[in-house]
């Protein structure tokens, strides 16, 4: 119920301003613009898809549909390989990663170029950019960073979670399956080197890290208090609030800042309303829409943010990231080290 | 053996024929379409990528030097002195063995339990027996880190009587208390069966000949439980050596098994390396199966006898049932303590409050505008699990039929037919992805299925070799006169079937086929590859939408519909199924 009245209100200032927008696209497709994406943006409570689809729908002569490939964008990259069609217009929540692997597997081109073709790209932050040739387009960040339980930890560097009082103190994610357990990896090559983070890690295992599988699975540990620290979001405190047990923490007052972007294929059949919802996610209030109900950080510097979410949503002092060309050609080779390292 | 070269009735061809090219959609030449990978390069016949996994020590530790070419007497050393490391390979079938003897070690007592007692609700315990098999593995290891985490209830009680602590989380041992909580049902089932079917005058002559109890039990009783003791070892045995999402739940990465890399692999697209990986499993596997299958006829096993007298539980305390009591106290621990657990994790807010809020979110769904709807998904679940019985009974009673003697044709037969289980979710997966979901050009069709048709053949597919496993020892151990005589007088190949062959080997058809439904209500993994968004998506399946959440709220909710939904209409099956005549 509670549900409906926000989203009948928030819909209602978003129709004021989103009308000029409008759709203009020469509608050269079926009018149904078909969003790839992952699971949580459309099936869980109170997620951004629905949302989106309502409102875009209420001033656009275009209809949203969304599809949840199994297999992420692995789906898209074998049908391109195996020469079967692609039938949907634009991928939502592409990693710079996936980005990497779209390019090393596939000759073609996946994705179209999209410059010049948004008005509002030009508002994207800078440095959430990750794409040199500019199919992608960020349109939220996460920040991974610790939580942690006050009244047990205070983690405030990378050599407070080596530190025997930490012993057993820390839970994060296999890098090779999870997004906030890869970008933990990376942070800590960022702070180590290439030559220097194996070392760390020989140190955090030494000091009995546990290595879950999946964000769920090591959040579900912590919550159960399997340990005081968690590598998690930076967003933690908006479920939770600001409690001793749900604290952030960001190591030598960084967070490492992982966008997810959006592209639009190269023979998306509707390839102009496409880009009309491309728009449409870029608008200030939508902006805020989305990170309130992604639990993510806007990918914009004019987004219109609700004060509650802006208050316990922290953003890292030093936001850290590798972009494209530092991981292009590095990343499988870092992260096979490491599973190496771990299990043997 | 005359009764081969008969000639073979057309009900029986069709049957076979039709079992036969839904085998090779909807698995062999999938998988087949990636295992290839393992031995093509370019268009050319090469074993690199299988020898390249052989030779890592990633995967198989100091036996990779030994397939490499260096000296076994090397290795030896090595061993002798203690210090021998055998990669993945080698931790994956130690931990496969221990949580085998494990699940034994709970199952056993079960059986005969369920085989030799009457109580009170005995036939439902039994039927709910099959209730684990369904439970997603997110939710078990949800229930699990709650129940024997540092502050769960088991530590809570053992403080509360002064005994110390245990420190389970991350251990070797959770892993395989969870990996028993899967399989020692298994065990309960298949085993109980059987129990059920030793003869008892078979027992009470070789008394009166003088036998202590001990060694009638050992004489008469064992050896017609041991099939179905070798049986559920082998399933267990397997599906504890695929496991997967478990071990990073509650292990963690440390424990990674071959499964483990092989979905990583699958992940990045490093498709050769994935495959010989899958190859190499299902080479373990399926030896593990041929050599058990070359045994298995050798062994007597279940026949129609005489109904069991059972003892009632609740009566006289004596030994037995004093340490009944106590393995009661072990079930509650493994058992109820973690459905418990993930039950209450559907009513408790992030502060621990009660609140309804998450089955509010389930009704809520019903109408949403985009989203996966608690009602579709329960129907769709049914639907299909009833769908998947009628396709996979026969399927697997026409395989049973054409494995059930001793033949080498027979058990390489028998052995490919447990496919299903031998080769891993996400090779499947990625197969019929890539195959019948992108489509395949067929004699010049274009042959594409996605949807709920495909999702039964493909559940179907999955079930059927437990079918095959409890009708062939049964089948193969009936008296091949009776048919003889069938046919002597006149009775056409499937009459014989239907009137004499089937309703002996009745009990072993429904326990097949219990497992049938069950495997389909579980099913994930294909399911989740042939739903693309459709509408044809099951519970498992909602349990992982509703889980994207900071919460694990939804999806245990989701999951609590899952686990009553599915306790309801095991009970209800066997019912009906003791109804018609089946117990």
């Amino acid at each position: 119920m509670r549900r409906r009245t926000f989203i009948a209100g928030a819909g209602t200032a978003v129709a004021a301003t989103a009308g000029c927008v409008g759709y203009t696209g020469g509608n050269e497709g079926d009018g149904v613009v078909t969003v790839a994406t992952y699971e949580s943006f459309v099936d869980s409570e109170d997620s951004i898809g629905p949302w989106l689809k309502e409102n875009f729908e209420a001033d656009h002569d275009a209809e949203i549909e969304f599809t949840v490939p199994s297999s992420g964008i692995n789906q898209y990259i074998r049908r391109a390989q195996e020469g079967a069609d692609i039938d949907a217009d634009l991928f939502v929540g592409l990693n710079v990663d996936e980005l990497i692997r779209i390019d090393e597997e596939l000759d073609e081109p996946l994705f179209d170029s999209l410059a010049g073709d948004l008005e509002r790209s030009d508002r994207v932050i800078d440095d959430l950019r990750f794409d040199p040739d500019g199919r992608t387009i960020p349109y939220d960040t996460g920040y991974i960073s610790l939580v942690y339980d006050e009244r047990e930890v205070e983690p405030t560097t990378f050599e407070d979670l080596t530190d025997e009082a930490n012993r057993g103190e820390l839970i994060t994610q296999n890098a090779q399956e999870s997004d906030p357990g890869l970008a933990f990896l990376l942070w800590t090559i960022h702070e180590f080197g290439a030559d220097g983070y194996l070392d760390y890690w020989q140190q955090l295992e030494d000091n009995e890290v546990r290595i879950l599988g999946s964000w769920s699975d090591a959040y579900n540990a912590y919550t159960n208090e399997a340990a005081d620290m968690v590598v998690s979001y930076s967003t933690d405190q908006v479920y939770n609030g600001d409690t001793p047990r749900h604290q952030v923490g960001f190591l030598n007052d960084q967070g490492y800042a992982q966008p997810e972007g959006m592209a639009r294929f190269a023979d998306a059949p509707d390839a102009d309303a496409a880009t009309d919802f491309m728009e449409f996610m870029l608008q200030p209030e939508v902006q805020g829409v989305i990170a309130e109900r992604n639990v993510q950080f806007p990918a914009v510097d004019d987004a219109e943010l609700d004060e509650e979410f802006a208050s316990l949503a922290h953003v890292p002092p030093e936001p850290v990231t590798f972009g494209y060309d530092e991981l292009a050609g590095n990343l499988d080779g870092w992260v096979d080290e490491w599973a190496r390292q771990i299990v043997e | 053996m005359a009764r081969s070269r008969r000639r073979v009735d057309t009900p029986f061809l069709v049957a076979g024929l039709a079992t036969a090219a839904l085998l090779v959609v909807m698995l062999y030449y999938p998988v087949g379409s990636v295992l290839v990978e393992a031995v093509f390069a370019d268009g050319r016949l090469t074993l690199a990528p299988i020898r390249d996994v052989l030779t890592d020590s990633l995967y198989f530790g100091d036996l990779a030097g030994v397939f490499a070419g260096e000296s076994p007497a090397d290795l030896l050393r090595v061993v002798l002195a203690g210090e021998a490391s055998f990669g993945r390979f080698g931790f994956t079938a130690y931990q496969a063995v221990l949580s085998t003897l494990l699940s034994l070690a709970i199952g056993l007592p079960g059986a005969y339990v369920l085989a030799n007692y009457d109580f009170l609700g005995r036939r439902t315990v039994r039927s709910l027996t099959l209730v684990p098999f369904v439970l997603p593995s997110i939710m078990v290891a949800a229930g699990f880190a709650a129940m024997f985490g540092s502050n769960g209830p088991l530590n809570r009680a053992l403080a509360a009587v002064g005994l110390p602590t245990v420190e389970l989380m991350f251990t070797l041992e959770i892993i395989l208390l969870a990996h028993a909580f899967y399989n020692a049902p298994l065990v309960v089932r298949v085993v109980a069966a059987a129990w059920e079917g030793v003869d008892t005058r078979m027992v009470e002559t070789a008394r009166s000949l003088g036998a202590s109890p001990r060694r009638a039990f050992l004489d008469v009783v064992v050896p017609q439980l041991a099939p179905a003791v070798l049986t559920s070892t082998l399933l267990v045995f397997i599906f504890t050596f695929m496991s997967f999402p478990i071990v990073l739940a509650l292990g963690g990465f440390q424990l990674a098994t071959v499964e483990v890399f092989l979905y990583d692999r699958i992940s990045r697209l490093q498709l050769e390396e994935a495959a010989a990986l899958a190859v190499l499993e299902a080479a373990i596997t399926l030896g593990l199966t041929y050599a058990y299958l070359h045994y298995e006829r050798a062994q007597a096993a279940t026949r129609g006898v005489t109904a069991r007298s059972r003892q009632r539980l609740f009566a006289r305390l004596d030994l037995a049932r004093l340490a009944i009591a106590g393995y009661g106290v072990v079930i509650a621990i493994v058992f109820v303590g973690p459905i418990v657990s993930m039950l209450l994790a559907s009513v408790l807010d992030a502060s621990g409050g009660f609140t309804l809020q998450y089955y509010e979110f389930l009704l809520d769904r019903r109408d949403a505008v985009v989203g996966t709807q608690p009602d579709v998904a329960i129907r769709n679940s049914l639907a299909f699990a009833v769908g998947t019985l009628v396709l996979a009974v026969p399927m697997g009673v026409v395989v049973a039929l054409a494995t059930a003697r001793d033949t080498l044709t027979a058990r390489v037969v028998g052995t490919f037919a447990m496919l299903p289980f031998a080769v891993s979710g996400v090779v499947v997966g990625l197969g019929l992805l890539q195959t019948v979901v992108f489509g395949v050009e067929v004699f010049g069709l274009q042959l594409q299925v996605t949807g709920a048709v495909a999702i039964v053949a493909a559940h179907a597919v999955g079930a059927y070799p437990f079918v095959v496993r409890t009708v062939t020892p049964a089948l193969s151990s009936m008296d091949d006169r009776l048919v003889e005589s069938a046919r002597a007088l006149g009775a056409s190949r499937t009459r014989a079937l239907l009137d004499i062959e089937l309703p002996l080997v009745t009990p072993a058809v429904a326990a097949g086929a219990a497992f049938a439904f069950a495997i389909s209500i579980g099913e994930f993994n294909s399911t989740v590859v042939l739903v693309e968004g459709g509408d044809a998506y099951t519970m498992p399946v909602a349990v992982q939408r509703y889980l994207s959440d900071r919460t694990l709220g939804p999806a245990t909710a989701m999951g609590s519909v899952l686990l009553v939904v599915t306790s309801v209409s095991f009970v209800v099956i066997e019912r009906l199924g003791a109804y018609g005549g089946i117990e």
